[in-house]
This record gives C-alpha cells, structure tokens and sequence, in this order.
C-alpha cells in the first residue's frame, strides 16, 4: 500500500483502441493488487480490473490539451490507453503503478496475498491434483529398464532439476553425477516421454561441455544406457535445437555440442530454433502489428513477415515433429537438448508429446505436460515472465510460443483436443499474473524455499474444477484424427495470426459469431438428453425386476402392444408439451399398432392437458392396462413423481 | 458416425444425377467414367500426366464434348482427372517431335481454375495430333461453330432453376410498387438499354420521357434504377452506369433532377453516391467522354470507394495463382500473399459495400455506379444487400440475388469468363464474380449461422461458372440470353442445386431477425481462401468442415435421444402417477429444446 501515491482519480477517458473516438469517463481506483477503472455511464456498472503483476509497462505521454495521456500495456496483451485530465495526477498515478508492477521480492506477488473462500484443507488438497508420478506410472514407469532415480534428492547434482527422475535402469549414480558434470548446470539427460508401445524415449538434458576436444566417459556412458534401454533400436538421435552457428560459438566457452565419434551408435542433428533474444525482438515486432489500428494488407502481412514470428512458431513445430516421429514411426529414442535445457528443449519436448499422445491433448494431461516439461524441469518462469524486476534480458515469450503450437495445432486439428482455445489463453494469463503458485520461482527447489506448497493457491485444481468452460466441443476421443501422431502439415498458410491471444481485449475486432457457442450448446443438450435417458433406463430396469419379483406381466419399452400405447397416452399427458407433439407421435414406435381412437386422441391430449381430456383418452382397454400396470407398482409410486422431476430438472 | 470423407473436394463437379454409363470397347480403365446424358466420347487414348504433385503418371485420358478425364493406370498411384472443358482456358502444344528428354513432348492446358495440366505423348507418329485439334475444337466450340455443352446436355432435374427469380415477384416482397416507386416496362424490347432486364424500379415521379432522356447520358444507356429497398425507412440502392460528363464537363438537367427524385423519395437530406473506383480513374475516364457526377448535383454527395478495374483484378489472381499452384511459396508466403494484393482488394471491396449497407440501414438512400456499371457495382449492390436482407442469406434467396444482381442486369459473363472462345488473353476476362464469391465466403465466416448455404454451395456455383453444362450464366445479358434460347434449351444451375438442397444446406443456419450484418473488412480478418484456390494441391486437407460434421453429429444424436427418450416415456408413465397433476414447473426435454435452440 506504500506505494500508492494516488488511491482514486476521477474524470478519467480510456480510449477504445480500435475506434480511439469512442471513449468512456470514468473513475480510476489504485488498490493494492489491481487497478480499476470504474465507468461513470449512469446505469452501468462497467469495470475493467487490471491486476498490477500483468502489467508490463506503463507509459507516460506528452501532455495535450484534452489531459496527460497514460499507456498500459500488459502481459496478456491488454492495452489501456487512459486520459487522466490533471498532469500531476498522471505522474503519480504513473510513478506509483511502475513500482507495484514491478515487484522486488517474491513476498510481493500477488499468490501470496491472493485468498479465495477456499479453507486450509481444500487448499491443500489442490496441490494433489496432480501427480506426475501418476504420469510416469501411465507411460509404464519404473520398468525393466528405467528408473526413478533418487540422485537429485535435495538437489545436490543439479539445482535446477527436480528431485525426482528417470534414468536408465543401468545408469548408476556415478555415471550420473559424473555426466552432470560434463553438462551446463549439471544438467544431466533424464526422461521426458516415454513409449510404451515401442520403449522409444525422449529424454533431455542441457549442452555438454565439450569445448573443442574435451570428452566425458561418463557423459557418453549415459547416452550408451539410454540407447540400450531401448533394445529394439541400433542407434538414438541427439538434436541440438540450436542453429548450428550458435553451438558452434559456444564451443570457443568450453560447452558446445556432442561429437559422433565420441559417442556410440548417436545421429546428431541440428535443429535451428532461435534463441530467448531473437523471440522476444520477433513478439514486440509482431505485436507492433497487432496493435495497428487499421492495418493496411501490406502493414500487416509484411510486418507479421518480416517479424519472423510465424517462422520460428514453424521451427519449433518442426523440431517438435521431428522428434515425435523419430519415436512413433522409426522407434528409436531421442536426446534433445539447446543451451541449458530450459527454454527451446522444454518447448520442443513438449509439443513432441502432444503429437504423440493423445492423453496430453486432454485438459488433465495438458496440465500434466506443463507441470512436467515446464515447471519441473525448471524453465525460469520468473525470470522469463519477469515476475519480478529483474534483467530484461531473461525475459523471453518461450511458453506463449509452446501455447501457441498448440493452438495452431487445434487450428489443423479441430477434433483432437478436448480443451478450446480459451483454456491455453487462461493458462497464458496465470502464467503471467502470479495469482497462483504454480509458475512462481525459476525451478522446483526455488518453490520448495518459497513455500508455495504451503502457501499458495494452484492453477491446476482452478482450472478442473471449471473445466466446463474449457471444453472443446469438437472433442472426439473416438475420431480417427484423435488417435495416435498427429500429423500437422507445415505448409506456410496453415500458420495463422493468433488473434484470440494477442487481439485478445480488443472488442470488435473478434467474429461477431462464435460456431462453438453453437456446438456448446447442442452438446450440453445432447448431455442432458443423455442423461435423462440413462436415468430412464435405470428406471425400468428396476421396473422389470419389480416385475420378476411380483411375477405379473408387464409391458415393457420394446413391446409395441396397444396396452403399452395406452400407457404413452398417459404420459403424453403428463410430460409431453404441446409443442413437442409431432415429434411425439411420428417417432411414437407404437402408433402403427395403436387403436385408431387413442391415435386421434393424443394430440388433443397433448394440446389440453386436463383432467377431463385425460378421463377421454383412457378408454375400457387402457383403463384396464393402468390397473394392470400400476398395481405391481405401488411400493414404489410414492418416490417415482419426485424423481421423475430430479431427472428433468436436472437435465 | 461417418468419418471424414473428401465430400467436396478436388473434381467436385456434381454427377450425381443418375447418368448413362456408355458402351466402352477395349478402354476397360474408362469403362466406368459415368457421361452425362447428352455427353459423347470424342477420343481416348493412352497419355502420361505430368502430375505437379508426383511424378508422371501413365494412364488413359478421355475427352467427350463435356469434359477431360483421366485415370491412372497404375493402381499404387491412383489419379484422376475430370476437368470440364469449358474450365479450360488455353490448350498449347509443348516441345516438339525433336525435343529432346523424357516427357517433353506433349500437351500443356491451362485452366480457369486456378490449375494447369500437363500430359505427355510418344513423340514417335505424330501421336498428338488428333488429340490435340479435337481438345482444341472441343473446348472452344464457340470458336469452331459448335454450340456449348448446356444445349446439347439433356440433364433434367426437379429444381425449376429457371422459376426460382421472377423480378416482379423480387419487387413485390421487397414492398414494390409503392407511391414512391413504380415498375416501368419501357426497356421490353430492350431498346433503352440492351444490357438491363426488360423490368425495372424507378422513381414514381420521373416520366418513360425522363428515363429516355436520362439514359443519353449515362453510359450504355445504364440509367440508375432501384435494386434495394430496406422496409422501414425506405432509402434504396440504386444501381447505374457512370454519366457521361466528358472533358467539357457536360450537364444534364433530366439527369440532375431524376438523382433528385430519388432522393425525394423517402427525404434523404443528402443523396450519397457511391463511385467504386479509384478517383484517378474517375478522372481519366472523362477523357473517354464518362466522369462522375459534380457540384451540379446539388443534394448529393460522391465517395469514391477505391476499387480497381478489371485488369487489376486479373493480374492480382494470376499472381495469387503463381504463388499457390502447382506449389505454395514456402520462404516468404505473407510476402508473397501481399505482394498479389488479392487480400487487398477483397478488403476494399467489401468495406465498399459495409459503407453502402450502413448508409441505407441508417435512413439514406444511395446510388452505386463504376463505369458500366456492370462489374464493381455488381460486386456492391449484391454484397450489400446480402448485409442488409437476410432472404438473399437463404438458400433460394442467395440465387435470387445472383440472378437478379448479376445475371439479369448484365454482368458480362461471356467475356469476363470466355465461355468456349479459344482467345486466351482476351482483356475483357476477369475474375469479378469470383471475388465476390470470395466476399461472400468471407462473410459466411465471419457469421457462420448467418448463411443458409455452405462452402460447398459456393464452390459449386465457382465449378460451373466456367463448366458450360448449366445455361445460367452464360451470356452478357438478358436480350443475348433471350435471343439464344437459354432458358428453354439448357437447364438451370439452381435446378440441380436445390434438386439436392441438403448437399448445400448450412446446419449452423438460425434462421433470425433481418439483422444488418456488417463483416469486419479488417486484414486480422480476412483469410485466403484455401479451399478455393489451393484445394488442387494434395497437402491441403480436402474433408468436410469437422465443425459442421460434429454440429449435424450432434444434431442427429439429440434426435435420437429425444425419440428413444418418448419411447421410454410411453412405458414409463403409468408407473408414476403424475399423470393427473402435471406440474408447471417441471422442466422438460423440449423446452429445454427450444430454449437452446435459439441461444444467441
């Protein structure tokens, strides 16, 4: 709260950014954790909440006549563009929102202020939503030939690693210790994915040191083991995610890359991803496109060209592709490793497994991948996502380039995926926002020091328990495309503008009609139908066993006799309304059986439903079925009325 | 539940009339290519096609008066072709009986469609010769006094295409004739203007002498009359060709004061007309004796929309071609998309007809003119109005408009596609009625619900704009049309379509309100259309819309339940004994339906 200068203005305009002359007047709150802007619209209770650790920077302009202009821009791509009439009024408002976004210690974020109606239990219990040894069981871990291996208990071989690893049956701790030597942190080549239909792994590890000349017995030991556990394979793949230029210029810093002929039976390849320094230039430029306010074709094009975005979205799905292949088809285990293992490896790692397993194309197994590839393995989220104030030059959109993969891969693959393009944008946010836990800190060991355990709130149970929000409804786990590889094509034009993210808070910029609003809808109805279907179902299974019990006859749903089309009669009365009628009766499986008096009866029944029409429409023979029917029944007509209204209200 | 199936991909021309499989004698390969009634095989013969996409394949080709087909002989590669031949805009010999290398001797066809083909003969025997004269005969029989497939096809479908626009009846929903607006039969003999319909809206206060005059000055005798008339506020689009102002800057009193009745016509402070150039070219044309309309008009303001001419719109499409076909430029592909400005001048096109539709919607009537009236006026009236009347969003509607916008007041057609005329670079071919295709695409995916139609709907109308096989649209005009016997001797497009109308139906369709739909003509919008110009190259994937396929899933699954659902309904009832008292506030299946089924 010390940094506060200002805690309300009034009279501010925030600008819309695509149509800057339509404006709202409104009063801007500074509160500890977000800004708000409230409108002054008389009868309208507009809000716009901007939480201070999304904002990336905030800009002072010039002073004109209309009032002090103030630019915020955020990490979720929102800009608020806001007028605040008194000039010094700005200043403070601009000195007091750089310090609250730009935290200096972790004690500062937001997570740890951040406290839902949730008690300590249920807190708790969000932290054991996830287990990625369940994970690992999943895959078919331990096995004869890999291990959890206790090396990195306490972080001692590699700080940056978690505690908890797989590595070759027969890699034993010396090797292990002795290869992390030879590798940049110490990080030694542990497993990522494993195959259990073709025992192909991906594992991942940082550069070796190898300098010019320099060898490590251990380090090519280690790779002799991964190799071997894979007994169907003669040779593994090593892929280097670097451009070949920058491995070789690291050599002359005495790490560099794996030479063949050191290493037994490895096919080295290079595959170029740029490094944090490239992508974070290429997004700024790219979103200096996205904020063009009406764009020309060639401002647009040519600037999301030149921004080279697209390209290296490419380069990472095609590493990614390569390396899943390499698995799927050939069966043959791979090494993937950049510089310390923690940026391009983690993205190319991860969009391998979401190729290649459809369980991490679900929203629980997407969750999963993250925690896995990402947050375990130590990708510095907080220096990445700058967290707090730091060296500008750690901070890169690594993980927005590794969501937006998988949006372009939901772009091919509209099927394939259970969760929606607004699952990887709320996740993109939390990344960001340091509401939650998860992404605290730079590694496992930092989160330990943290508390964040303890502390904090996880993204992950959030996210399930509102899944429903999440839900792609194109899903099919059953379709042919959702099965086994996926198969992306790379041609340039399936590379498409992320609009949803990086457009995101734009309004009117976005479809007027969404097709998934539809399909949401018609599943949801589907469902209930479903449901009410099954609850029917089980309602006459107890039926026919009341039945077997009371050892009378009773019609059941498949027997189109006219008692039975009497008993429809009855209930057209009751749940059937008007407007349903024709379905009713065309779909009706008894009508070609039915008396031709209850035929003509029952829309009038269904038309006016009571008791007089009722005491119609039952005649001699539906009269006596009622009684035939009913009577087996009577223990149990009490509760029927009651749930036959669960089931509909339900539904 | 089907799997994806390639429903409309590459030779999509629909055959699925039952057709009259000839009596073939040795060609056992073609011996099941499936003719149309009317349909003769010209010449077989044993060919390599030069496939773009794998290497050469050997097989045998067939050419009928209808279409070239091809199929592989090798059963590992398994191609086919069938290319109707008025998609063809170019036959050419390549190499010679010397040339020397593998395959370099044979034929080379260049399509309308965005494709070229190339097949490979023996050069021993002058093997190509028959071959290459009846191709050439046979895809442009205009040029060799034949006459196009539509008169000889003998298709008959159920659809009465030709019934589904009648102008008067057009008029009349649209609430015409009424004390502003008035038919007039003046152009019957199509002798005011011999490129308009004989039919025509005009203001009620100008008089047969009036249109006359008028007519003098405005270009081809294009005088401006209504198209559109929006219901409650009654402001019109008017459609017309520019005046003809000249280097001297000419006046015309008749033709001031007839833009002036319709302005009076329903109290438009100020008339706005809407000039779908560039104003350079507005500018150059009065050199050419057109121009555009001045500060004479008083009451009345111009907005040029920028829009380019028919050659600009040609050299941009073959340009997209060059970057798309047979391969997609790979390095530098949004370059490269910009470099061909087919984007762009989507773009201004439809933002063109946005500033049209928002004009009219807001109580102001406007006139739409470019030179002749015929092209970019087409493309604005018809988008606009597409914006504007959600029945032309309707499947019979959409073919209204075509007929009415397009067809009856003479977009050429003829000479903008060079129905079976051997003169490839002809300067009067373009592709304006593709793009606007294109718009509406567009459109269809900005508002998927909006549209009673689909894709395939759309490529379909593309496929058979070049196949000669239906008669709607050839010719230039109404009076061609006339004279040529089109209605009475071919068959309608829109009789095999809505012979078949399921095929063509959009299932996210809600039917709504009469909305004003405005698109957002933004560049983070628009989208090249890579079912339309790229859907010859293999990596694309040719399957139905998984959205739409899941939608009709979904659709059909809830059907099912709710029958299964009354089944066990009939069975379950008596055991509960709500029977007498059926309570209001239980929620049934089928109000939930109806209540879903119009979310939004």
């Amino acid at each position: 709260m010390e940094h506060i200068r200002l805690p309300k203005v009034e009279n501010v305009r925030l600008l819309d950014r695509v149509s800057p002359k339509r404006s709202r007047v409104g009063t801007l709150y500074l509160t500890a954790t977000h800004s708000i802007f409230v409108e002054n619209e008389a009868g309208v209770r507009n809000e716009t909440w901007v939480l201070h650790s999304l904002v990336s920077s905030v800009e002072k302009q010039v002073a004109t006549a209309s009032g002090c202009p103030l630019l915020i821009h955020c990490k979720n791509f929102q800009v608020l563009h806001l007028i605040i009439s008194r000039e010094q009024e700005c200043h403070d408002v601009h000195l007091s929102l750089q310090r609250l976004c730009q935290p200096e210690s972790f004690e500062e974020l937001y997570c740890f202020s951040y406290k839902p109606n949730v008690d300590e239990k249920e807190r708790r219990q969000e932290w054991d939503f996830l287990d990625l040894k369940a994970d690992y069981r999943r895959m078919g871990l331990p096995n004869s030939q890999w291990k959890l291996s206790p090396v990195n208990q306490h972080y001692k071989v590699s700080d940056t690693y978690p505690a908890e690893l797989f590595v070759p049956e027969s890699a034993t701790p010396p090797v292990i210790v002795g290869s992390s030597k030879f590798r940049s942190r110490g990080r030694f080549p542990a497993l990522s994915y494993y195959s259990k239909e073709n025992h192909a792994a991906i594992c991942r590890s940082s550069q070796p040191l190898s300098g010019f000349s320099a060898r490590c017995l251990e380090d090519e030991q280690m790779l002799e083991a991964i190799l071997r556990s894979n007994p169907r394979s003669d040779f593994m793949y090593v892929v280097d995610t670097r451009p070949k230029l920058n491995a070789i210029a690291n050599r002359a810093a005495g790490k560099g890359y794996e030479n063949e002929d050191n290493y037994s039976n490895i096919k080295f390849q290079f595959i170029g991803i740029e490094n944090i320094h490239v992508m974070r230039n290429s997004q700024q430029k790219m979103l200096e496109v996205s904020e063009l306010r009406s764009p020309s074709m060639s401002d647009f094009l040519e600037g999301l060209e030149s921004s080279g975005w697209l390209k290296h979205i490419k380069a990472v799905l095609d590493a990614g592709i390569f390396i899943a292949k390499a698995v799927a088809q050939e069966g043959v285990s791979v090494l993937v490793h950049c510089s310390d293992g923690w940026d391009r490896t983690s993205q190319v790692c991860s969009v391998a497994s979401v190729l290649l397993d459809p369980f991490y194309r679900t929203l629980k197994g997407f969750m999963v991948l993250i925690e896995k590839d990402w947050v375990s393995f130590g990708h510095k989220f907080s220096h990445r996502c700058n967290h707090l104030v730091g060296d500008p030059k750690e901070v890169s959109p690594i993980i927005d380039q590794f969501l937006e993969c998988v949006w372009q891969l939901m772009e091919q693959f509209p099927c394939a995926f259970e969760f929606s393009e607004r699952f990887l944008i709320t996740i993109h946010s939390h990344i960001y926002s340091c509401q939650y836990g998860n992404f605290i800190g730079n590694n496992q060991r930092e989160r330990i020091e943290l508390r964040v355990r303890e502390r904090t709130h996880s993204l992950w149970s959030y996210l399930w328990m509102n899944r429903a929000d999440y839900v792609n409804p194109l899903y099919r786990p059953d379709h042919s495309q959702t099965q086994g590889l996926l198969r992306p094509s790379t041609a340039p034009y399936c590379f498409k503008f992320w609009r949803g993210l990086y457009n995101r808070f734009d309004r009117g910029m976005h479809p007027r009609q969404c097709v998934e609003d539809y399909l949401r809808a018609i599943r949801e109805e589907t469902q209930q139908l479903e449901e009410q279907l099954a609850s029917h179902k089980e309602k006459i299974s107890q039926l026919e066993q009341d039945q077997v019990w009371s050892d009378t006859w009773i019609p059941t749903a498949s027997d189109n006799s006219p008692t039975v089309w009497a008993h429809g009669n009855d209930l057209g009365l009751v749940n059937t309304p008007q407007d349903y009628t024709g379905g009713f009766i065309t779909s009706s499986p008894c009508q070609p059986k039915a008396p031709d008096g209850a035929l003509i009866l029952v829309p009038q029944d269904l038309n006016q439903t009571t008791d007089s029409n009722f005491s119609n429409g039952s005649d001699q023979e539906s009269g006596i079925a009622d009684l035939s029917c009913r009577s087996p029944l009577s223990e149990d007509s009490a509760r029927d009325p009651d749930s036959d209204e669960a089931a509909y209200s339900a539904a | 539940m089907a799997s994806p199936v390639s429903v409309y991909n590459s030779n999509a021309l629909d055959t699925h009339i039952p057709s009259i499989p000839r009596e073939s004698q040795k060609m056992e390969l073609l011996a099941n290519v499936s003719l149309l009634p009317g349909e003769d095989r010209i010449i077989d013969k044993d060919i390599i096609y030069i496939c773009p996409f794998n290497e050469a394949v050997k097989g045998k080709v067939l050419i009928t008066n209808y279409r070239l087909y091809f199929k592989s002989s090798d059963a590992d590669l398994a191609v086919t072709l069938d290319v109707p031949l008025g998609a063809i805009s170019r036959v050419e010999k390549m190499g010679g009986a010397s040339s020397r290398g593998e395959n370099s001797y044979g034929l080379d066809i260049t399509c309308k469609d965005m494709r070229n083909l190339r097949f490979a003969l023996k050069q021993e025997g002058h093997s190509r010769r028959d071959i290459f004269e009846l191709l050439f005969k046979h895809a442009f029989p205009l040029s060799h006094g034949l006459p196009l497939f539509a008169y000889v096809n003998q298709e008959k479908y159920s659809g009465k295409g030709w019934s589904i626009y009648n102008p008067v009846e057009e008029f009349r929903r649209q609430g015409l004739p009424n004390n502003k607006w008035r038919f007039t039969f003046i152009n019957e003999s199509y002798d005011l203007c011999d490129t308009y319909p004989t039919v025509l809206a005009v203001p009620f206060k100008s008089t047969e002498e009036d249109l006359r005059r008028v007519s003098a000055f405005r270009s081809r005798g294009r005088i401006p009359v209504l198209s559109w008339i929006h219901r409650e506020n009654q402001s019109v689009i008017v459609r017309c060709s520019q005046p003809l102002v000249g280097m001297s800057g000419k006046r015309n009193k008749d033709d001031e004061r007839y833009l002036d009745l319709i302005r009076e016509a329903n109290d438009t402070p100020k008339l706005t007309i809407y000039d779908a150039r560039p104003s350079v070219n507005a500018v150059a044309n009065k050199a050419t004796g057109g121009g555009y309309e001045g500060d004479e008009y008083s009451n009345a303001e111009l907005v040029f929309l920028d829009i380019q001419n028919i050659h600009v719109m040609r050299e941009s499409l073959k340009k997209l071609k060059d970057i798309v076909y047979p391969n997609v430029e790979e390095s530098h592909w949004l370059s490269s998309l910009e470099s061909t400005h087919w984007l762009e001048h989507v773009k201004l096109v439809l933002s063109g007809a946005i500033q049209v539709a928002d004009k009219v919607s807001n109580g102001n009537s406007v006139v739409v003119h470019c030179s002749d009236g015929w092209d970019r006026t087409a493309q604005l009236t018809s988008l606009a109005m597409l914006m504007l009347d959600c029945h032309y969003r309707t499947l019979r509607g959409f073919q209204v408009l075509i007929e009415k916008e397009w067809i009856s007041f003479g977009h050429k057609f003829s000479s903008r596609i060079g129905h079976g005329d051997k003169n490839h670079a002809d300067q009067d071919r373009s592709p304006i009625f593709v793009q606007f295709i294109d718009c509406v695409w567009q459109m269809t995916k900005q508002f998927p619900t909006a549209f009673e139609f689909n894709e395939t709907l759309l490529l379909t109308i593309l496929d058979h704009l070049y196949s000669c096989r239906f008669g709607t649209f050839l010719y230039n005009c109404e009076s061609a049309r006339e004279q040529h016997g089109v209605r009475s001797k071919t068959e309608s497009l829109w009789s095999m379509v809505n012979h078949k109308i399921e095929r063509y139906q959009n299932p996210f369709y809600t039917l709504d309100s009469g909305r004003v739909l405005y698109p957002v003509a933004s560049m983070r919008h628009l989208e090249l259309w890579v079912a339309y110009y790229i859907r010859w190259n293999p990596r694309v994937r040719q399957q139905q819309s998984p959205v739409e396929q899941r939608y009709k899933e979904l659709l059909a699954l809830r059907d099912e339940y709710l029958k299964k659902l009354e089944q066990l309904a009939l069975s379950d009832s008596t055991s509960s004994h709500l029977a007498n008292s059926p309570s209001p506030h239980t929620s049934s299946p089928s109000q939930q339906l109806t209540h879903l089924h119009t979310p939004f």
